[in-house]
């Protein structure tokens, strides 16, 4: 037995009662549905081999204005020739047209027909028309007052006769023509043979409910199927940012290689951020125009005297480091103007600065700031991943493994290192990996040693070895982002439909 | 990044072969170069700026020549005695202090060669000068003045010369006032009573420094004999500066002649190319570099990088530097001259033997737990910039600006010009530009305010906040309040109440704020219409914002 849905049995049992073919519009008439459901049922019916469908096209004629007009009052040269046998058959153009109280516009066509229909004869010297007789109704008249009574005709259902008019009345600009498709649905054997057998409708229900659970009468009604193909409403998941969600993997990376997380000041003195990194106080990149100053608070407290003492002569002269120094006069207020960190090295060297004892292995990702014009690849607040390993005898190469390492846990699998310069890193180098989505290489992490006037102020004794790079160029490659102020737009289209899983 | 272009052809001649360009690009990233761009006759490249000597064709060729090993080892640069004397009136101390000076003889050039001497004159102003503060260069056709040349000091109106690429004459004062590079020199010198100058033995000006050169002994390709001046506030920096652009002339082909400087206590012999000598320990090397390179191959590598080393002691090398290398400043930089000169493309990564293990931050554990949190809630994580403006972090919520926080002194746009002390604006701000997205929306954000805090050493502190809005056409208190409901009781916060409150960025009466251990620790409500209309919003929004370090 073939399952059937509300819908298709009413119209099952419309068309029995039209007797087994009707066109659509009048199933839907007669059954009381919509004509989508009749259409949709229709297409189901027909699958199921129990109705056909036929599919006539059609042209619909009807008449415009002026044909309205001539339907009314009569076609223009019947008009005239009437007119003009009013006149006993003969008469002067300009009397007859008197007569019949024809429109001037029409005359030129009312003459012509006259004449093509050969209703009258003309003097041409004279402009003296003569008629016999009232001609017959023609096939165009009588399909004009045709078109006047019904509103519309389907040309495909007229006889020879009248199809042949509608070529005149076409020609005669006095009709409009529309094509469309009829669907006459006709029950089939199988169709006639189900119908006859009886059909019982049955309420259908779409939701189950609670109610209907309890009582049972689930069993009873009919759980409407459903097209298990159509797609559904739109949800889309709460999630972390796509951002947040790479720095959480850069993270993992870092603890899962034994990192341990580091956090300090947005906010830093000069000190901290330049002079502990052995960057003199008449640097260009300390200058206005790259780092942010702070208006208020404006200054900061330097670290303890010796400290500072240390730091002071190794800008000034190398102090014991062995160094020249920069061989300038180091100034305590220059040090204590408070900035937005331009780096997170200033938390490392906060950091080192108090756990001088090796190992020490730690890392952040964290905001750090630039006073730049921002544009698609430019920020003034960004993220920059920094990694460090202080302990005895670590070596350049080390550092470089370590990167490789750092790289492969991002699926960055091959990678070269070149010389390179860092104000604070001796030796330093730069790295570039093979993207191979983009089939190229990517300058990514800076790294080096750091410097020994940066270390020995602090008593640090061992090697310091420390990488960093921007996050942002490596989640815009991620992520395929090309303009990276878009990462901190927050458009909610791009969060909710951007995979967790890329 | 300072750059450099360099010509095939020029190239060739200085390193005395021909070479392709593939080649150039190929081994210039091992001398530390980054490549710009690779044309059929030329490649451009970036070169760091502690390493000013590569401002020239010559420089760089130099570096190259000895990581191919066509020529390693020191280069050197005689200076032949001459008897040219720039005599120096005690009154420059005033102003800028320090001179120094050279001849070059018998230059052959072309245009290419005094177009590049300028630029390196630029890289040096800028990279040591800090843009002429500190060094200040003249290069002067020698054969159109006559020595001895004093640099001596003048009133602003006593003395009118034409300026380069003038033809009028002007007064320093008017130098200062209506001279494009005077204009925006000027501030090196306005303050001093009298500026410095430096003049011929008929008491022709040759240069004001720092600011502009006399058009009379303007260079051109025709020019045979140099006089450089280069004055500055720094004795050191001016003569390292001197270094760097003579070797570069020496190795055009120019011969170095010395000038005899007369201060009014000593007199200088000036250049000073004699190489500069410091210590090497090949263990320090080798431990830093995780290398075990033998005392001849560390001298190996160090020629490469073009110094000279020989051994003094067991383990310990001494090693020359040349003049133009300013950059050296401590024995690690030699261990970077060796790691080079060995080459970093031979340097096989290794794994550090450091064993630890790793821990996630405080504040980074308890903002996860909040995203775990939030998601769980249907909120989407937004993340917003710290950098805010005043506009939009308080009017638009209309509270009043008075309020303490960081403000920046420089901002280049103005959209940045405070830090943000609270999350909620930059949420509102993205509800506005999120309006043609579905609704409801429910955004949170887990981050860092800035405070000012008079304890701390920064004067100010970082704070770890979290809010969250819910907008829709229902949105309403009582929705919030089960969210943040919820939030405290998944935290496992304890003992919290809240109690009703007013806030102008909320609805009278739909307003709490939010206490734990009786402090004030957030709030929550219903966003004034005003607000919502403010962002250009229609939709209610209810909203919360709670201080982590609080909870």
């Amino acid at each position: 037995m073939v399952e059937l849905r509300e819908h298709e049995q009413t119209t099952l049992l419309t068309l029995q009662k039209l007797k087994g073919k009707a066109p659509v519009n009048q199933i839907v008439k007669a059954s009381g549905l919509a004509h989508a459901a009749v259409m949709r049922a229709s297409l189901s019916l027909t699958m199921k081999k129990l109705t056909r469908v036929h599919e006539q096209k059609q042209t619909v004629i009807t008449l415009n204005e002026e044909g309205r007009y001539h339907a009314k009052k009569g076609l223009p040269e019947r008009r005239l020739i009437r007119g003009l046998l009013k006149l006993k058959g003969k008469a002067s153009v300009d009397e007859a047209v008197k007569e019949a109280s024809l429109e001037k516009k029409f005359l030129t066509i009312a003459l012509g027909w006259l004449n093509r229909k050969g209703w009258a004869t003309i003097e041409k010297k004279k402009q003296v028309l003569k008629a016999p007789k009232e001609p017959q109704i023609g096939v165009d008249e009588k399909l004009l007052s045709l078109l006047d009574q019904k509103g519309l005709l389907i040309i495909e259902k007229l006889n020879k006769q009248l199809q042949d008019a509608v070529s005149v009345l076409k020609r005669r600009k006095l009709v409009k023509m529309d094509e469309k498709t009829l669907r006459e649905l006709e029950l089939t054997e199988a169709g006639w043979k189900l119908v006859k057998q009886g059909i019982e409708i049955v309420k259908e229900v779409s939701q189950l409910t609670p109610e209907l659970i309890r009582t049972r009468n689930w069993r009873k009604v009919k759980l409407r199927r459903f097209d298990v193909t159509a797609p559904g409403p739109a949800v889309y998941p709460a999630k972390i940012h796509p951002v947040q969600q790479i720095i959480q993997r850069i993270r993992e990376i870092f603890l899962e290689m034994g990192f341990t997380e580091i956090r300090g000041p947005i906010v830093e003195t000069a000190f901290w951020n330049f002079d502990a990194l052995f960057q003199p106080q008449d640097h260009p990149a300390r200058e206005m125009q790259d780092t942010f100053y702070l208006a208020n608070p404006k200054e900061g407290k330097l670290p303890k005297r010796n400290i500072v003492d240390a730091v002071a002569k190794t800008h000034e002269n190398g102090w014991k480091t062995g160094s020249r120094g920069w061989e300038y006069q180091w100034s305590r207020d220059e040090a204590k103007r408070l900035v937005l960190r331009t780096h997170t090295t200033s938390v490392t060297i906060r950091h080192l600065a108090k756990h001088k004892e090796p190992p020490v292995k730690v890392f952040s990702v964290d905001r750090v700031y630039r006073n730049e014009k921002v544009d698609y690849k430019r920020l003034a607040e960004f993220h920059q991943i920094e990694g460090i390993i202080m302990d005895k005898k670590v070596t350049l190469r080390d550092l470089m493994g370590t990167l490789k390492e750092f790289y492969l846990k991002l699926g960055l699998k091959k990678v070269q290192f070149w010389p390179s310069y860092f104000p604070y890193t001796e030796p330093s180098a730069q790295s570039t990996v093979y993207v191979p989505k983009l089939k190229t290489w990517m300058e990514l992490c800076g790294m080096g040693i750091f410097r020994p006037e940066v270390v020995e102020p602090f008593g640090i004794k061992h090697p310091v070895l420390a990488w960093g790079g921007g996050l942002e160029r490596l989640i815009m490659l991620k992520l395929g982002v090309d303009d990276m102020r878009f990462l901190y737009k927050n458009d909610l289209g791009w969060i909710r439909r951007s995979p967790i899983c890329q | 990044m300072p750059v450099i272009t360099l010509s095939k052809n020029r190239f060739s001649t200085f390193i005395g072969r021909s070479i392709t360009v593939e080649e150039m690009a190929k081994w210039l990233p091992w001398a530390g170069f980054d490549i710009e761009d690779v044309e059929p006759d030329y490649v451009k490249v970036e070169f760091n700026p502690n390493r000013i000597d590569f401002s020239s064709t010559a420089g760089v060729a130099r570096a190259f020549s000895g990581l191919r090993e066509w020529k390693t080892g020191l280069a050197k640069y005689e200076v032949e005695k001459g008897k040219v004397v720039l005599n120096v009136d005690s009154s420059v101390s005033e102003v800028r202090p320090y001179v120094l000076a050279a001849i070059i003889r018998n230059m052959r050039w072309d245009d290419e060669s005094v177009r590049e001497l300028m630029e390196m004159q630029e890289d040096l102003h800028w990279g040591v000068g800090r843009d002429r503060r500190k060094v200040s260069i003249g290069v002067h056709n020698m054969d159109v003045v006559q020595p001895p040349f004093s640099y001596v000091t003048s009133a602003p109106n006593a003395v009118r010369f034409v300026p380069l690429d003038k033809v009028e004459e002007m007064s320093l004062q008017e130098i200062l006032k209506k001279h494009e590079k005077g204009i925006g020199y000027s501030h090196l010198v306005d303050w001093a009573p009298k500026y410095p100058l430096i003049i011929d033995s008929q008491k022709r000006v040759l240069s004001f420094p720092p600011i502009i050169n006399g058009e009379l002994t303007k260079v051109d390709s025709q020019t045979q004999n140099l006089f450089i001046e280069i004055t500055g506030t720094d004795y050191n920096a001016i003569a390292r500066s001197l270094n760097v652009l003579v070797t570069a002339l020496s190795d055009m082909g120019g011969t170095v002649e010395s000038v005899r400087v007369n201060y009014s206590d000593r007199t200088v012999v000036s250049p000073d190319l004699l190489p500069q000598r410091m210590k090497l320990r090949i263990d320090y090397a080798n431990e830093l570099l995780g290398l075990k390179l033998s005392e001849s191959k560390v001298i190996q590598s160090l020629r490469k990088s073009r110094l000279d080393a020989k051994k003094i002691s067991k383990g310990v090398l001494q090693v020359s530097i040349p003049a133009y290398r300013i950059d050296i400043m401590h024995e690690i930089d030699l261990v970077e001259e060796v790691a080079v000169g060995y080459g970093y493309f031979r340097l096989k990564p290794t794994k550090p033997a450091t064993i630890t293990t790793g821990k996630q931050h405080g504040a980074s554990e308890k903002a996860n737990h909040v995203r775990q949190i939030m998601i769980g809630l249907g909120f989407i994580e937004a993340m917003n910039f710290i950098l805010t403006n005043e506009v939009a972090h308080f009017e638009k919520m209309r509270q009043k600006v008075s309020r303490e926080m960081v403000k920046l002194a420089n901002p280049v746009s103005t959209e940045n010009s405070i830090a943000r002390v609270e999350l909620l604006p930059s949420l509102m701000k993205n509800l506005a530009d999120n309006k043609h997205e579905s609704y409801p929306q429910q955004l949170f954000e887990v981050s860092d305010v800035i405070r000012i805090s008079e304890k701390t050493e920064t004067a100010s502190e970082r704070r770890l906040h979290m809010a969250g809005v819910c907008s829709h056409p229902v949105a309403n208190f009582t929705e919030i309040k089960s969210i943040v409901e919820a939030l405290l009781a998944d935290l496992n916060v304890k003992r919290w109440k809240v109690k009703a409150a007013r806030n102008p960025s909320f609805l009278e009466g739909r307003v709490a704020t939010i206490h734990v251990k009786d402090r004030k620790v957030g709030i929550l409500g219903e966003v004034h219409p005003e607000v919502i209309t403010n962002f250009e919003l229609e939709n209610p929004v209810s909203a919360f914002e709670i201080d982590l370090e609080e909870v």
